[in-house]
């Protein structure tokens, strides 16, 4: 299976505007071939809407802030598509990585490799 | 650096090559002339003074806050406590940077955010308890009011709470920010009022500064974000620059003060110091050259003490990094020094945390610590321009000079700054650099200690993230309930309608904006004025 066929959805959890992060990550999927949604800052709902509504086969969580935000719509996106796949990357300190990892999320904190980034992309798509 | 082999070419952060060593014959021909003045004259590269920090210590001057607005209080009483010669209120970004209440959908969307970045301030209710007990009359203070549209209400907040309190605002000395590298380049927020609007704000505060409050910095030309988002040094003074003259001009075009008092007004910038020490130190004296000659070139304007400028920086927080924490501790003494050798006013070290999270207490008081014990420890402070006559600094202050005037220059052919930020031609030269910094460190041709190297990690310590209070936002909530409960409503209704009457002609905003704080109009009142008054930027780039 080619990375092309595969879309992956990006979005902000927090109202924080910084985009260095997101966006780079962005270009490296992209560069790999993938289709990249974004949507920058968006609320639960928004998040769920466009997971469903874009057909994606994968979830890229940007986190600034309170880690009970993140959860909150991660749990929404698993009950309104089981067994789709969410990774996350941005200021996760480690407590809130935990939970994360607990939810089945793999986490990139800053310091993350791109390699790995587009990698686990690849291996969470199925197509590697 | 790179130094792998000797035949690689050595380049600078702005890309400038970099001999092994320099001699006289470096220094470019038209920087010989000033290489001998005296710090505290024109060009004023060398200093802003000559006695330097024996006359006036930099303050220390520390990013604060988080919770309810008692426990920013605290949490500022601490640092000053520690040492702190000023003092930052920071806003919580959700309701300020967007001018709502917390009863907003998009902030109940998020509510455990509320409080992580900053005290919530809805009503001058808030700001006073903030501001309880805190040295205002005797102390150098920020408002917060970071982003643009959230300024005027920040500034008329903490001065309408002053003037309460019995203080005359012609004494109080501090600043406001109203930052435009920060809200349209570096942090875009989800809606703001447009950057024609954003510059009509900046300048009404600036000729309200001036009749009003004369010892206020009204707005601060900042590089920080500009830079903390990918453009390079000499891209960050070049955008600076090119930030500065669109004020001016404006102030100008609108004659309604003298040119002269908003050059002194606008001449307390703001940079970031980042980790290459000496080009960081070239660029502080390099901004103190460019101001100089732009107010002589440009707007005729060579009164020494209009053309000196005063630097605030704050040390780089994307450098520091999520592993190994306590390394940031080194990273941010590295990168204090080179603002320190450059001579900058003011200056704040980010947290060994800050890739986790906002400071803990232990942190912050870490950044103020390594300031201390370079003011107090290192003799670093007694010599003004202790790196000045040196070959390579003196060339690549003047190497910088060159590279920022063009970088100026290229956003002048964009159409002026403004222009340059509405089309999104300074992210994309943003973005460009920031994804070519990643890949170097991708690379590992940029070692990063503990991140793309020497990843073992055997401290003791484990450092996570600071996650302030979790009372927030139901305490904003009630107080909000509380306000619109018991303010009085003939009053608020007709400043709030002033207001807007004053958003649509050409007055200056901030009487109106002093009215409706004293009478009590909440923040999110005033954003949706704006919403409905100037409707929202377009934003250039997905983020």
């Amino acid at each position: 299976m080619e990375n092309s066929q595969k879309r992956i959805l990006m979005a902000k959890t927090g109202l924080d505007g910084h985009w260095r992060g997101p966006t780079i990550v962005a270009r490296a999927l992209r560069d790999a071939g993938f289709e990249v949604i974004m949507i920058g800052m968006a609320n639960t709902d928004d998040i769920v809407s466009a997971a469903v509504d874009e057909d994606v086969d994968l979830v890229g969580l940007n986190i600034g802030g309170h880690i009970d935000v993140a959860i909150r719509a991660i749990k929404r996106v698993q009950e309104a598509r089981p067994g789709l796949p969410i990774f996350a990357g941005g200021t996760i300190p480690p407590h809130a990585a935990k939970q994360l990892q607990a939810l089945g999320v793999e986490v990139y904190p800053p310091g993350s490799q791109l390699a790995d980034i587009v990698d686990a992309a690849e291996r969470l798509t199925g197509t590697k | 650096m790179t130094k792998n082999s000797t035949d690689k070419p050595v380049t600078s952060t702005s890309g400038i090559e970099l001999k092994p060593y320099y001699t006289a014959a470096d220094i470019p021909e038209q920087h010989k002339q000033h290489v001998d003045v005296a710090p505290g004259e024109a060009p004023f590269h060398r200093g802003f003074h000559a006695s330097g920090y024996r006359s006036k210590p930099w303050r220390i001057f520390q990013l604060s806050g988080f919770g309810k607005p008692e426990d920013e209080n605290e949490r500022i009483k601490f640092l000053l406590k520690s040492g702190e010669t000023g003092f930052i209120m920071e806003h919580d970004r959700n309701t300020a940077d967007h001018c709502y209440n917390v009863n907003h959908p998009e902030v109940v969307a998020r509510r455990e955010d509320v409080g992580l970045t900053g005290a919530v301030m809805q009503s001058i209710r808030d700001t006073a308890i903030c501001m309880d007990g805190l040295p205002v009359d005797t102390s150098f203070g920020h408002a917060g009011g970071a982003v643009v549209q959230h300024a005027p209400f920040a500034l008329a907040a903490y001065w309408t709470v002053a003037k309460q309190r019995g203080f005359d605002l012609r004494t109080l000395s501090g600043t406001g920010q109203s930052d435009f590298n920060l809200t349209y380049l570096g942090c875009v927020t989800k809606e703001q009022i447009p950057t024609d609007a954003g510059l009509r704000f900046n300048a009404d505060i600036i000729e309200f500064c001036a009749e009003f409050l004369p010892r206020w910095v009204p707005v601060s030309i900042a590089g920080y974000n500009a830079a903390d988002t990918g453009l390079t040094p000499d891209q960050e003074l070049g955008v600076l620059f090119a930030n500065a003259v669109e004020y001016l001009d404006e102030i100008k075009r609108r004659g309604n003060m003298s040119l002269v008092q908003a050059a002194q007004g606008c001449g307390g910038v703001s940079f970031r110091a980042s980790i290459h020490i000496i080009e960081e130190a070239c660029k502080m004296r390099a901004a103190r050259f460019m101001w100089s000659q732009l107010l002589r070139e440009r707007y005729d304007i060579s009164d020494p003490k209009v053309g000196n400028l005063r630097i605030h920086c704050v040390t780089a927080g994307s450098k520091m990094t999520y592993q190994q924490p306590f390394n940031n501790i080194v990273r941010g003494t590295a990168m204090a020094l080179g603002a320190i050798l450059g001579g900058v006013q003011s200056l704040g070290v980010s947290g060994y945390d800050e890739a986790l999270s906002i400071p803990s207490e232990h942190a912050h008081q870490m950044s103020i610590r390594i300031q201390q014990i370079l003011q107090e420890e290192t003799g670093i402070a007694d010599v003004t321009d202790p790196l000045g006559g040196s070959f390579y600094v003196e060339t690549l202050t003047a190497k910088l000079i060159e590279k920022a005037w063009a970088f100026f220059e290229s956003i002048q052919k964009q159409g002026g700054y403004l222009a340059a930020l509405d089309s999104g031609w300074l992210h994309a030269q943003a973005g460009e650099n920031q994804y070519q910094e990643f890949m170097k460190t991708e690379s590992g041709d940029q070692k990063i200690i503990g991140v793309n190297c020497f990843r073992d990690d055997e401290s003791p310590f484990e450092v996570d993230g600071f996650m302030g209070t979790d009372d927030a936002f139901d305490v904003a909530t009630e107080r909000l309930n509380d306000v619109l409960r018991t303010r009085h409503e003939v009053g608020a209704a007709r400043a709030l309608k002033q207001l807007e009457a004053d958003c649509r002609s050409d007055k200056n905003i901030m009487p109106v904006m002093m009215d409706a704080l004293a009478a009590e109009v909440t923040l999110g009142e005033i954003g949706d004025v704006y919403r409905d008054v100037f409707g929202n930027w377009n934003t250039p780039i997905q983020t």
